[in-house]
């Protein structure tokens, strides 16, 4: 005789008391608090799985960059796109020593503007994401667009001057091609150019940046060369450094490079952009707490009509002895089971839903992968399951405590 | 040398009720209220003996107190004055708590309505005592399935009480009672569901439970007190016979 065994026997009472419901058809009440507690999981997973997407969108960079130098003043969500800001000067002396670091595979300053270009083959003109980089020839990519199309180095920036070869080389992502009706070859032009500075697109990357908006219409040329066409040659600027390493010993050599910057590791930036991005973790905690209350009204109020309309049991139980705790018990373990049925129709339902949303965005806006499913947020639903369960047993149990035997049964 | 007698009988009893009063406020009362309601007298100054082994019929008009008395010797409720000693613990001032334990060690109820679980077994029902006693699974399955044959159920251990007959949940609602193997049996109507010979076999099963114990029933049906050892007449919340 012991505890182990009464509760383990009062949890098979309720198991067998909500399936018996349900298997004489006599389970609307409890069916709604599954619903209930079904739609609130939905919603929080499929908003929680947009939250994410925004959230992991804010990355810049290939899987083969392993530091960001930025300066000290840009916030994570900042480093993504922006094109505004403090910068990092001198950039191609600083990169050209990094890359000559037997500790480092490659390194690249980023300089971002958003430029005017016009297609005459599409008489087309449109803003772009310009990104100004130096490549080294391999198979990088840079906000998802591949830079080994680019003569490698930076030719037209030779010994501190612009002076050099021209190479007009721009390597166009798929958005960017769409918007500008762009084909390999096509020439480019951008307002006020200098006959001796065309351009010409190399290559259409397929590769493509995602923001929550969309993805966007970007274009990848030598940083020299967007340093001259928009006029940001003084000082040799560029808003990152992006440094793909062997070892993480090099770290402090990076930290030491400009006096007011941060160096960012991979994992760092991702929990930066999630802690720092405000707009995923507001969703996200929107999600939560709508989840939770929406979960806990539904399951408190239909627990409450069921317990009402069964209170002869919970009488039956006390007057042949049960105690009011194990009463409780088993109204809390009924809630329990209930909201973990409803969390698990939810989480395959939020599942559907992310797809839904991505299909919808697909379809109307042409944006993909809006949001994405992560394990996380199946813990999270574990979670709020948890949460929802135990407020939503406080009504309950009340009612228990309230319920009267001689009232029901005499 | 008569009380040496009544304190060796009160002694020997295994419920005892001694001037016991029960009042009820008619109608809810409200903190909001200045509304008086009326008291309501349900039984007055009570005393009663019952010792093992004995097969008591608690027989009255409707309102004449019955279920109050049997709610009092069962530990349901508590009396207003004087005192009920069940199984050697008074009730009196005792939390629910307390009185639930001491329900569910000393007294096994049997309702007119049977009240089973709908959705469990014959079985899982009578096993429903000893859940909260914490008996282990298959010590549960075991004693509940000797209890069923003590009643000539064993062959509806896995039925479901929609499954079985108004005798057949009755008799199921008794091996309930008897699970925990009480001091006390205690049957409100427990016939009051059930055609003539259906309830002459309850009344039969109920006999055969009181060995060492007392069986107490309240009833309308005379054919139900005749087969008692002994009656109690109640009349207005009075005790009007005894014997």
């Amino acid at each position: 005789m012991g505890s182990r065994h009464r509760y383990a026997g009062l949890l098979g009472i309720a198991i067998g008391r909500l399936a018996g419901r349900f298997r004489r058809g006599e389970g609307k009440q409890l069916a709604v608090s599954v619903l209930g507690v079904a739609i609130a999981i939905m919603v929080m997973v499929t908003v929680g799985g947009v939250a994410l997407g925004l959230a992991s969108q804010s990355a810049i960079q290939g899987d083969d960059v392993d530091y960001w130098i930025v300066p000290e003043d840009r916030t994570a969500s900042s480093i993504a796109v922006s094109v505004d800001g403090p910068q990092l000067g001198g950039t191609h002396e600083v990169t050209a020593r990094l890359n000559e670091h037997p500790q480092v595979e490659y390194a690249t300053p980023v300089l971002l503007r958003v430029v005017q270009l016009q297609a005459p083959a599409s008489d087309t003109s449109e803003f772009v994401l310009v990104a100004g980089v130096i490549p080294d020839g391999g198979d990088r990519e840079v906000l998802g667009v591949s830079t080994a199309a680019l003569t490698p180095g930076d030719p037209y920036y030779t010994n501190g001057t612009y002076d050099g070869e021209w190479t007009g080389e721009v390597v166009a992502s798929e958005p960017a091609a769409e918007l500008l009706g762009l084909e390999v070859g096509d020439p480019l032009a951008t307002p006020r150019q200098d006959a001796n500075r065309s351009l010409h697109v190399e290559n259409v990357s397929t590769g493509s940046y995602n923001t929550g908006a969309g993805p966007l219409p970007i274009v990848v040329v030598h940083q020299s060369e967007l340093q001259a066409i928009t006029g940001a040659t003084d000082g040799d600027p560029a808003d990152q450094i992006l440094v793909s390493t062997t070892t993480p010993a090099v770290k402090p050599e990076l930290e030491a490079l400009y006096p007011q910057s941060s160096v960012i590791t991979k994992s760092g930036f991702a929990e930066q952009s999630v802690s720092t991005s405000s707009l995923p973790v507001a969703v996200a905690l929107t999600a939560v707490l709508t989840a939770v209350v929406v979960g806990t009204l539904f399951v408190a109020t239909m627990m409450g009509l069921e317990l009402h309309a069964d209170r002869q049991r919970l009488a039956v139980l006390s007057a042949i002895g049960y105690r009011t705790r194990s009463q409780a018990f088993l109204v809390v373990a009924e809630t329990f089971i209930l909201t973990v049925c409803g969390t698990l129709v939810g989480i395959a339902l939020g599942i559907g839903g992310i797809a839904a949303t991505n299909a919808l965005a697909t379809r109307s806006l042409g944006v993909q992968s809006v949001a994405v499913f992560d394990p996380i947020l199946v813990g999270a639903a574990g979670g709020v399951a948890v949460l929802i369960a135990a407020a939503a047993s406080i009504y309950p149990v009340w009612l228990t405590r309230r319920t009267d035997v001689l009232e029901v049964l005499g | 040398m008569a009380q040496a007698a009544q304190s060796s009988s009160v002694q020997d009893s295994v419920v005892t009720c001694r001037d016991v009063t029960r009042r009820y406020t008619r109608g809810s009362a409200s903190r909001f209220s200045r509304q008086t309601h009326p008291i309501v007298t349900a039984l007055e100054e009570v005393s009663v003996d019952i010792r093992p082994g004995e097969f008591v019929g608690i027989a009255g008009p409707s309102g004449s107190g019955k279920s109050t008395l049997l709610h009092l010797l069962a530990g349901l409720d508590t009396p207003t004055e004087g005192e009920v000693t069940l199984a050697g613990t008074t009730t009196t001032g005792l939390s629910e708590q307390r009185r639930a334990r001491l329900r569910l060690e000393h007294v096994g109820i049997v309702f007119q309505h049977f009240y089973l679980l709908p959705s469990i077994s014959a079985r899982g029902n009578v096993a429903l005592p000893l859940v909260e006693y914490g008996v282990g699974k298959s010590t549960r399955r075991e004693k509940a399935t000797e209890l069923l044959g003590r009643v000539g159920l064993e062959d509806r251990t896995t039925h479901k009480p929609g499954e079985l007959s108004g005798g057949e949940q009755q008799r199921v609602a008794i091996a309930r009672a008897l699970v925990t193997d009480p001091e006390v049996l205690i049957a409100d109507e427990p016939t009051g569901e059930l055609d003539t010979e259906t309830g002459e076999r309850i009344i039969e099963v109920l006999r055969a439970s009181t060995d060492d114990r007392a069986v107490i029933v309240a009833s309308h049906d005379e054919r139900v007190l005749e087969q008692t050892d002994r009656i109690l007449r109640l009349h207005d919340g009075q005790l009007v016979s005894d014997g």
